[in-house]
């Protein structure tokens, strides 16, 4: 009986942790580079009532057994790398990517993290730095004369200085690449560090063998939830919650009943 | 005890069994690829009523128990996630992976690239293909997976995903983390014909509707069974008070 209590709470909170991945999901609808994550369930482990094979009688005996599972616990909550949708910006430094790479920026704790919002902005020494003001890593720096930057799509950064027909070169933007994304740790304002299960940062130039994507200038990225698909799992996160909370009154009123026997 | 009150007491125990699996399958709805487990109800036979004699004492020998269950493998519904590296599998079969002791068996398709560009399950196992290989890939390119279960990438095939069916439901048994293990050792895996969907999960079979009406039934059965109790004590304690009461 208190086995049926505790698998209907371990549903309960698994739900409930759906519902606070969605609700985090749907917060960051707008957010610039955001990926979604999704929750992941796992049923937990089984207790063997009846060994399969166990003796059922002289000449019988159990085909398949009695395992009785135990509920379900959260696996994790991946992330989702899907590509978002482009807005146009026509801001020469909104950058979005179209592939599976990431910019690069330097922290002020001197590591380097890993971002998909490309939204970037001159400092006021010239370099071109992130919202939240970390340098773009390789450093590409802009001259204050400068009239018009342009990015190509293979990462090259060019701007026209005035009364001269020549582009200058101010650097080439290298992206970074993971064998497996899904393992990379979040932490925060877009950014990502390497762990051990997404791997080490793969150095590439957009449009190059190395698979980071390319470049497109006056663009940013969406976030890549889908607002529809989160609706949807929230309904059925609600329903499977309230499910699971009829099994705890079931149980509740079975032992009630059991303990009306003894009157 | 009297019969009447030992065969509901037996049956309210199955219904707390059938409500223990009940409560399994319901904190399970949202977990991938997972198969519902329903009760197989038999009868307790005690050994003088099956040794075939006629003169075995009546009543009190048999009482409805629970000593198996079966795995719904029915299919879930196919959710579209997006996601590459989501496998669905379509019909009657399982995906084989490497676990730490032996291989598993597993509906969740919810699989990533390990640090080393193996395709791995979200516990880490490796996948295997059909020659028990694992599949390895670089990471520059996407995977793409056809319905025959054959990984390419940039037109060059990495492998087919073994998929695997067994004759008998019972060769396998759940060990937890949405895996199934081989219960009975002499069961061969075959090969199965089911299709792989790339982009998309199975859902559980569990919850719902069903869920809910077996829920309904099983706690007005158990509301049955405790009168039925009930009455077989009020009868023993009338049997008690009344019958053996001397009038003088």
């Amino acid at each position: 009986m208190l086995r049926a209590l505790y698998s209907a709470a371990s549903g309960m909170n698994a739900q409930q942790l759906n519902v606070d991945n969605t609700a985090n999901n749907l917060a960051n609808a707008n957010s610039t580079g955001y990926k979604m994550r999704r929750a992941q369930f796992q049923d937990l482990l089984y207790q063997s009532m009846v060994q399969p094979g166990a003796s059922a009688g002289a000449q019988t005996v159990v085909p398949a057994g009695l395992q009785l599972g135990l509920g379900t616990r959260a696996a994790g909550n991946e992330i989702v790398f899907t590509q978002g949708d482009f807005a146009e910006t026509d801001n020469p430094l909104d950058l979005t990517i179209q592939g599976k790479g990431f910019f690069q920026v330097l922290q002020p704790s001197g590591t380097i993290a890993y971002t998909r919002a490309g939204s970037f902005q001159l400092s006021s020494t010239g370099a071109v730095v992130d919202a939240n003001g970390n340098p773009l890593q390789p450093q590409v720096n802009i001259p204050p004369t400068a009239l018009s930057i342009t990015i190509a799509t293979d990462g090259t950064v060019s701007y026209s200085l005035p009364g001269q027909t020549a582009a200058q070169t101010a650097g080439q933007i290298q992206l970074a690449n993971f064998q497996n994304p899904a393992g990379l740790n979040s932490i925060g304002q877009n950014y990502y560090l390497p762990t051990d299960a997404s791997g080490e940062a793969v150095l590439g130039t957009p449009g190059g063998a190395e698979g980071v994507g390319t470049l497109l200038q006056g663009y940013t990225e969406q976030s890549n939830v889908s607002i529809v698909e989160e609706f949807i799992n929230l309904i059925s996160a609600q329903r499977a919650y309230e499910a699971n909370s009829k099994v705890v009154k079931a149980a509740d009123e079975m032992y009630q009943q059991v303990n009306n026997l003894t009157q | 005890m009297d019969p009447l009150s030992i065969s509901a007491a037996s049956g309210m125990r199955s219904r707390m069994e059938s409500l223990d699996m009940l409560a399994n399958n319901l904190a399970n709805a949202t977990t991938v690829g997972y198969k519902s487990d329903r009760e197989f109800y038999s009868l307790y036979a005690s050994a003088e009523a099956t040794a075939g004699s006629m003169e075995a004492p009546e009543g009190a020998d048999t009482a409805p128990v629970i000593e198996s269950h079966w795995t719904d493998q029915s299919q879930g519904i196919l959710r579209t996630t997006g996601n590459s590296m989501d496998l669905a599998i379509d019909g009657s079969g399982f995906f084989t992976v490497k676990g730490p002791t032996s291989d598993l068996f597993t509906r969740n398709g919810n699989f990533r690239l390990s640090p080393s560009g193996t395709v791995v399950t979200a516990d880490g196992y490796p996948v295997l293909s059909g020659n028990g290989a694992t599949i390895q890939s670089r990471a520059e390119a996407p995977l793409e997976i056809t319905p025959d279960g054959t990984v390419n990438q940039q037109g060059q095939s990495l492998g087919q995903i073994r998929l695997v069916n067994f004759s008998a439901p019972s060769a396998i048994n759940k060990q937890g983390a949405n895996y199934f293990y081989l219960a009975d050792p002499n069961a061969k895996p075959a090969a199965s014909s089911a299709l792989v969907y790339q982009g998309r999960l199975e859902d559980s079979n569990a919850g719902g509707a069903e869920g809910a009406i077996r829920l309904v039934g099983i706690m007005r059965q158990f509301e049955m069974l405790q009168r039925a109790a009930k009455l077989g004590a009020d009868m023993d304690r009338q049997s008690v008070e009344q019958v053996a009461k001397v009038t003088t």
